[in-house]
């Protein structure tokens, strides 16, 4: 239904960067998640293709239309907030049709649309409600019909499901997902939460200090991310980053030592490796440390290994145990070691 | 258990004793009001102390048959409600242009409005005589609507701001992607989640109204636009000498609207009509 395209987007208030440098291309029916920490531009980004925000600079078009000077409430933008912002004083069904009255929508439609919103969501029941009379979980279910009852060219969501609670959680996720397929809408989804944006995502769009830091799809972001921030964030427990140095294709830290590595020359570089990457071993091992902590959860146990100040998460098997301060040896799965400049955090790759 | 629903039970009493106390400490000007409103006038003034008081109609057939009570009262309604209804007009969209836009000298505006309050009456009181004789206004029911909304203007304006203020900014932004107008909002969305404080407003205004002297006495001159409160001047003066008995009671009545007016809407004042709309 439509295309957003973002060319040089930037949002500065006073001297300070809201957003820095966004192009950005999202496809028809594709949806898209921005993910970041609090204050990394991401909802501002979706603000400013909602309208309630102006661009400092840069473009923003929607089907190839440029959208900057047209108002919130004149395009085709349905929007789903974290508060859920449900109109107190009207019941679930006079919010779910409001839409429908300001964008003037034939009266006759207004009945059956707004049934059918509410039967889409599981909330056809609660329609004389006020928002008040409705559980966290109901108001946000609202809050989605209202979106959807008019059909619009873009579903925007920004962290729709961050106060409802882990089991409701999921449950809406599923929801968001199986309706944008459902509608085929295109949807930007802003969340903080890294679960949300690998299970619901076509794309994963990470930002940090206003800065877009990677586009790709969740399997892209997980096993290829671009830079130390992208490794860093992604993955429970996310990814190990231990700074070192590389001599001769040779990778040495603090109780580390790894051989044959596809990168030339002498330089301070960062090495990147998953939890689940490192597996203990007593041979070939190329990492040795005391054990500092042993967590078993059930399915599998997270052992901590401290050498020389710097902690390794290692996801072990669901039977290891260990004493603490003994030492431990680990070997790393060799195809997935990750590199990066000891500077400017960006990858480098193994030739 | 048991013993705890006694302690309980208890501080409940307790609790009763001391609000009933205190909402007869605040009834008891009023009611001294009444019941020198309801005795003789020698009564009043004798200085022995009166262990026995004297019921007597007096001063309620005074005011009626001496005194056209009917039409001061009905002045000082239609005056308060004419410039409460002017005030809200006038105030809400301000109040919303105050509490949501940003432009030049926004702050300056809104202090400038509130500093109108901070004026001594008296220094405007004869430019107003002149301003409404001109326009033929004098001893006239509009005039009092048109000078007590003035008046309030600004106290109004400022209370609906601050409720507007506590309003989320995301019920606006939901309202204007779904497509909604400015007045639209303004309309559906900020004046029913404000009613509450829209009320509020409206009886500090109103209340304000009705006591107000120094300029309907400038401009009234006759029954066609005397209000009560300064109906209470005319038993001070002339050859009868002061009529407390009588004072007391029109004071009385004068209160007596106001105190219906807050009793009806008491439920609006305490009630937040946000409730629901975002988390929590």
């Amino acid at each position: 239904m439509a295309r957003i395209e973002l060319t040089g987007i930037q949002k500065k208030w006073g001297s300070v960067w809201g957003v820095r440098d966004v192009d950005l291309d999202i496809a028809d029916e594709e949806l898209v998640v921005f993910l970041g920490p609090s204050g990394c531009g991401k909802t501002t980004t979706m603000r400013m293709i909602a309208g309630l925000e102006d661009p400092s600079d840069g473009e923003i078009r929607m089907d190839g239309e440029a959208m900057n000077e047209v108002d919130a409430r004149d395009r085709d933008v349905a929007m789903v907030f974290q508060g859920y912002a449900l109109y107190p004083n009207m019941s679930i069904y006079e919010n779910i049709r409001f839409p429908l009255r300001m964008r003037g929508v034939p009266k006759a439609e207004h009945d059956a649309r707004v049934r059918q919103a509410a039967e889409m969501v599981e909330l056809g029941d609660y329609l004389d409600r006020k928002p008040g009379a409705l559980s966290g979980g109901q108001r946000q279910r609202a809050a989605l019909a209202r979106a959807i009852v008019r059909q619009p060219q873009v579903f925007l969501m920004d962290e729709p499901l961050s106060n409802l609670d882990a089991k409701l959680r999921q449950a809406m996720r599923v929801q968001i997902k199986h309706l944008q397929r459902q509608l085929k809408i295109t949807t930007i989804y802003v969340t903080h939460d890294q679960i949300e944006a690998m299970t619901l995502a076509d794309r994963i769009v990470i930002m940090e200090g206003g800065r877009v830091q990677q586009i790709g799809t969740p399997d892209e972001i997980y096993s290829d991310p671009a830079n130390t921030f992208v490794a860093g964030f992604i993955g429970s427990p996310p990814m190990n980053l231990v700074r070192g140095r590389l001599d001769g294709g040779r990778f040495t830290a603090p109780g580390i030592d790894i051989a044959g590595i596809g990168i030339e020359g002498v330089r301070d570089i960062v090495l990147g490796v998953r939890p689940e990457d490192c597996h203990v071993s007593a041979d070939g091992a190329h990492l040795s440390g005391q054990v500092f902590g042993v967590e078993p959860t059930g399915d599998m146990t997270y052992l901590t290994i401290r050498t020389d100040g710097v902690n390794i998460e290692v996801k072990a098997d669901r039977d290891y145990r260990s004493e603490l301060d003994v030492t431990e040896t680990v070997a790393f799965d060799r195809d997935r070691l990750y590199f990066f400049d000891g500077e400017t955090g960006q990858r480098i790759r193994q030739a | 258990m048991a013993s705890q629903r006694g302690s309980r039970g208890e501080s409940l009493l307790v609790r009763y004793l001391i609000l009933t106390a205190w909402a007869l400490f605040c009834l008891a000007p009023v009611l001294w009001f009444l019941s020198i409103g309801l005795r003789p006038r020698t009564e009043i003034v004798t200085p022995q102390p009166i262990y026995w008081p004297t019921f007597s109609l007096d001063a309620w057939h005074m005011i009626w048959s001496d005194w056209p009570m009917a039409a001061y009262l009905r002045n000082s309604v239609l005056a308060v409600i004419g410039s409460v209804l002017i005030d809200l007009v006038l105030a809400i969209p301000a109040a919303y242009s105050l509490a949501r836009y940003t432009y030049r000298g926004r702050e300056d505006i809104g202090f400038y409005i509130l500093s109108t309050r901070m004026m001594a009456p008296a220094i405007v009181a004869i430019p107003i005589f002149f301003l409404f004789r001109n326009m033929g206004l004098l001893d006239t029911v509009w005039a009092l609507m048109l000078i007590y909304a003035a008046i309030n203007l600004s106290v109004v304006t400022w209370i609906i701001r601050s409720y507007m203020l506590d309003i989320p900014k995301e019920l606006e932004d939901a309202a204007r992607t779904d497509g909604a107008s400015d007045m639209r909002i303004l309309w559906e969305i900020i004046i029913p989640a404000i009613l509450p404080g829209i009320i509020t407003a409206g009886v500090i205004g109103a209340i304000f109204a009705i006591n107000e002297f120094l300029f309907t006495l400038l401009i009234a001159s006759t029954s066609r636009a005397y209000t009560m409160s300064v109906a209470l001047a005319n038993f001070t003066g002339g050859s009868d000498g002061v009529i407390y008995n009588a004072i007391a009671l029109v004071a009385f009545l004068a209160f007596i609207p106001v105190f219906l007016v807050v009793v009806a809407i008491q439920k609006h004042l305490s009630r937040g009509l946000t409730m629901g709309a975002v988390k929590g």
